[in-house]
């Protein structure tokens, strides 16, 4: 498929996650033992055929271009098209600051939009949990005629107050959305992934750039609702948002469950990651493992139940783990017991050291600490 | 462009003594240590070492050797000026050309790709070795001593001597004299199949060598005792370490159960020596709420719920809630199912072990025992039993003795 083109918005850096994006955008975020949240995203379009994909990043976004590099990881390394990231030269003229919607992010990198050699674009945030058929969210656009498909879920999951909401018709069309309410007002909720053609989208930046409008939702389809087409798409598999460290845990621990494995695991659209070369995981002569999820190169001679574990951590002989995610290279030491724990990215618990956080507020740990 | 070094790796021959698990691909492409392929030891070497320009010599069943090694990327050989290449036998005009004859036939037939690069020094290796080597070290010795041919050896038991290529050397471990399997070895440094040559001397060597219609075309039986004969400098380099011929079953399985001891053999975990491989893409394992691990390398997309101890489960591999698997190695996609016994067994790409099936046995102290192999997409029937040293390359009904 040649004829669609993937934007990934990459900027938000969601300040209800605390400690685990001090460090990182939410794109980045470590997810699955073994992922980062814009892999989901980044395969899903890849899986469809698209060969061009720009990422639009504008702070802290070293973790992700580390992550990314040339893309060749998604077989986006390529001397025609491929993978672009796009930080926020274009809008340094603006002035100041944030984006403060993705329509002032796509009026950033206009050059780039003018360039795109495709009909169509698809564009959505990188930091969902998901695996979706974006070829056949295109080709039910094809068939709908719709002039703005937006993909919605049935399952209902996140804050109101960070989501927005559709209504549909009889026929099939979009007639109201809402956006931030105060309470879940409707069956679907959008994911804020959109196909439209380059066309249109250009039209529309062009648009909101005089007018000084900036959200995507807000300023340009709330107040077109009549004149677009807009038809939903809905996706009935598994979806995951991260919008507090809660949720961050739920969503972990959700993927204890086999079939959300197996839907978010597809074998048919695999999932794509930064390969890291890691040994297989080791498990020592006394160790135990059970109902958990675990990445290679980790070296576990104590207890694991009902965690997950990403690449190259290692668990003591003596220590306890449940309940609890732990990040690349965490290292949890002889005789340490931790339950509902949240450790980031090679943090380190001492000998007999006892950490216990809730299902409801897990400890979140920050990234290198030494406990 | 020219290139001071540049590695030859012979990765051709069958591997007969795997019988099953070399029927439908060369030896070097032979799953090792639950992440790996045989060869990705000697390119994981190269790379390391700092040479980024490997000739990869194919001839049997070459197709999934072919496709693992690809574009070299995984081992950061995928470059501009050099990288992997791989070099099967061709056809010249007048309809010639032949099958690599020998070993030393087989550079031979490349002396044109050498000569792209016009190296000062060529590393000859071969793909049925476990080890970690720094060969630019090697290259450093053989400069230093301004030697024709260094060898790479290892200090073996007198007894071991027997079966290898031995090395005899002077007091500065010049060699005078190579005995292949002598009865009564004289020294016990083993020949490791590694080996430098000047580029200059060897390519003399080689085109007398292929004039010589009663050569063999071997390094070993041709090459190394017509250097020695006409005088040439050669140099024993020692090695010490890990080493593993991975040629036999049985060499096959101990190397694996090695892997499992982390500190006694080789460290893969080590980050200045790390083993490359073409990883597929999968998610992380999953331990289910009945499994029992204990003394196990697992590897991602497994599904384990069932009890698995002292073994090595490469990727994409299921044990079932109440089967059992003990001293086993597991390759990519092999399913044992619930009740099933596996235990002292190798199981190729793919193998399926029903319910209730046995494969194998704990040592019995019977002469005839060995570790039992079923060969890639077979299957084993519900309730069916392999016993040990059997060697199963077509499926065994339910209820059957294989």
């Amino acid at each position: 498929m040649n004829d669609l083109h993937g934007i990934l918005f990459a900027y938000r850096s969601d300040s209800n996650l605390g400690e685990l994006t001090r460090p990182r955008n939410t794109c980045s975020l470590p997810f699955g033992g073994r992922y980062r949240l814009i892999d989901f995203m980044l395969s899903n379009y890849v899986n469809s055929g698209i060969t061009d994909v720009g990422v639009i990043v504008h702070e802290s976004y070293q973790s992700l271009l580390d992550h990314l590099g040339s893309g060749k990881d998604w077989d986006l390394s390529r001397k025609h098209g491929g993978l672009r990231i796009l930080p926020p030269f274009g809008y340094a003229e603006r002035g100041d600051g944030d984006y403060r919607g993705n329509m002032d992010a796509l009026a950033g990198v206009a050059g780039y939009l003018n360039n795109i050699r495709q009909e169509y674009v698809i564009m959505g945030w990188g930091d969902l949990a998901v695996n979706l058929p974006v070829a056949e969210v295109l080709e039910r656009h094809l068939e709908t005629g719709a002039d703005v498909t937006m993909v919605c879920t049935p399952t209902l999951k996140s804050s109101p107050r960070f989501s927005e909401y559709v209504e549909v018709s009889g026929d099939g069309r979009v007639t109201d959305l809402s956006i931030h309410p105060t309470a879940a007002d409707k069956a679907l909720e959008s994911l804020e992934i959109y196909i439209l053609s380059k066309q249109l989208l250009l039209d529309m930046v062009d648009y909101c750039a005089a007018h000084d409008v900036h959200s995507f939702s807000r300023g340009v389809l709330q107040p077109r609702l009549k004149s677009l087409r807009l038809v939903p798409y809905v996706h009935q598999g598994y979806v995951g948002r991260f919008q507090s460290v809660s949720d961050y845990f739920r969503r972990s621990m959700d993927l204890l469950d086999p079939a959300v494995r197996d839907d978010l695991f597809n074998p048919d659209r695999p999932i794509r990651t930064k390969d890291q070369s890691n040994p297989s995981t080791y498990y020592g002569p006394n160790a135990v493992s059970n109902s958990s999820l675990v990445a290679d190169g980790c070296f576990i001679e104590g207890e694991v139940t009902n965690s997950i574990l990403s690449r190259g951590v290692i668990v003591e002989a003596g220590a306890k783990v449940s309940n609890s995610v732990l990040m690349q290279g965490t290292v949890v030491k002889a005789g340490a017991s931790l339950s509902y724990v949240i450790s980031d990215k090679n943090v380190q618990i001492n000998e007999n050291r006892i950490l216990t956080g809730h299902s409801t507020y897990p400890l979140a740990i920050a990234k290198n600490s030494i406990v | 462009m020219k290139k001071e070094v540049v590695a030859m790796l012979l990765a051709g021959g069958q591997g007969s003594r795997l019988y099953a698990l070399t029927s439908h691909v060369a030896k070097p492409a032979v799953p090792f240590g639950g992440k790996y392929r045989i060869i990705d030891f000697p390119l994981s070497n190269c790379v390391n070492s700092g040479i980024d320009t490997v000739g990869v010599l194919t001839q049997y069943r070459p197709l999934e050797l072919n496709s693992y090694i690809g574009n070299g990327q995984p081992w950061d050989l995928d470059r501009s000026d050099g990288g992997v290449h791989i070099l099967p036998p061709y056809m010249r005009e007048g309809e010639q050309g032949t099958w690599y004859k020998g070993t030393a036939n087989a550079i031979y037939q490349n002396i044109g790709f050498l000569d792209l690069y016009d190296p000062d020094y060529v590393v000859i290796l071969s793909g049925d070795h476990i080890y970690k080597m720094d060969y630019a070290d090697m290259v450093a010795l053989h400069k230093k001593t301004d030697a024709a041919c260094t060898i790479s050896v290892l200090e073996v038991t007198m007894e071991e001597a027997t079966r290898f290529g031995i090395m005899n050397v002077d007091g500065d471990d010049r060699i005078y004299e190579f005995e292949e399997k002598p009865k009564q070895p004289k020294s016990n440094l083993a020949s490791m199949g590694i080996y430098v040559f000047t580029w200059s001397k060897l390519r003399q060597y080689l085109i007398a060598d292929e004039a010589d219609p009663t050569s063999s075309n071997d390094f070993g039986k041709n090459i190394i005792p017509n250097m020695l004969n006409a005088g040439e400098k050669l140099m024993a380099y020692r090695f010490h370490g890990y080493w593993k011929d991975v040629g036999t079953i049985n060499s096959l399985w101990d190397a694996n159960m090695d892997m499992l001891a982390p500190h006694s053999g080789i460290d893969l975990y080590d980050p200045d020596w790390p083993i490359y491989a073409r990883s597929p893409i999968r998610p992380p394992h999953v331990t289910g709420p009945n499994a029992k691990l204990s003394h196990a390398l697992v590897t991602g997309g497994c599904r384990v719920d069932g009890t698995v101890e002292n073994s090595v489960l490469f990727h994409s591999v299921t044990v079932e809630e109440g089967a059992d698997v003990q001293y086993s190695i597991l390759m990519p996609g092999a399913v044992v199912k619930a009740g099933a016994q596996v235990s002292y067994a190798i199981l190729a790409e793919n193998a399926v072990v029903e319910r209730n099936a046995c494969v194998g046995s704990a040592p019995s102290g019977d002469p005839d025992w060995g570790i039992a192999v079923v060969a890639s997409d077979v299957t084993v029937g519900e309730g069916a039993v392999v016993p040990p040293s059997a060697m199963i390359r077509e499926d065994v009904k339910g209820g059957e003795q294989g």
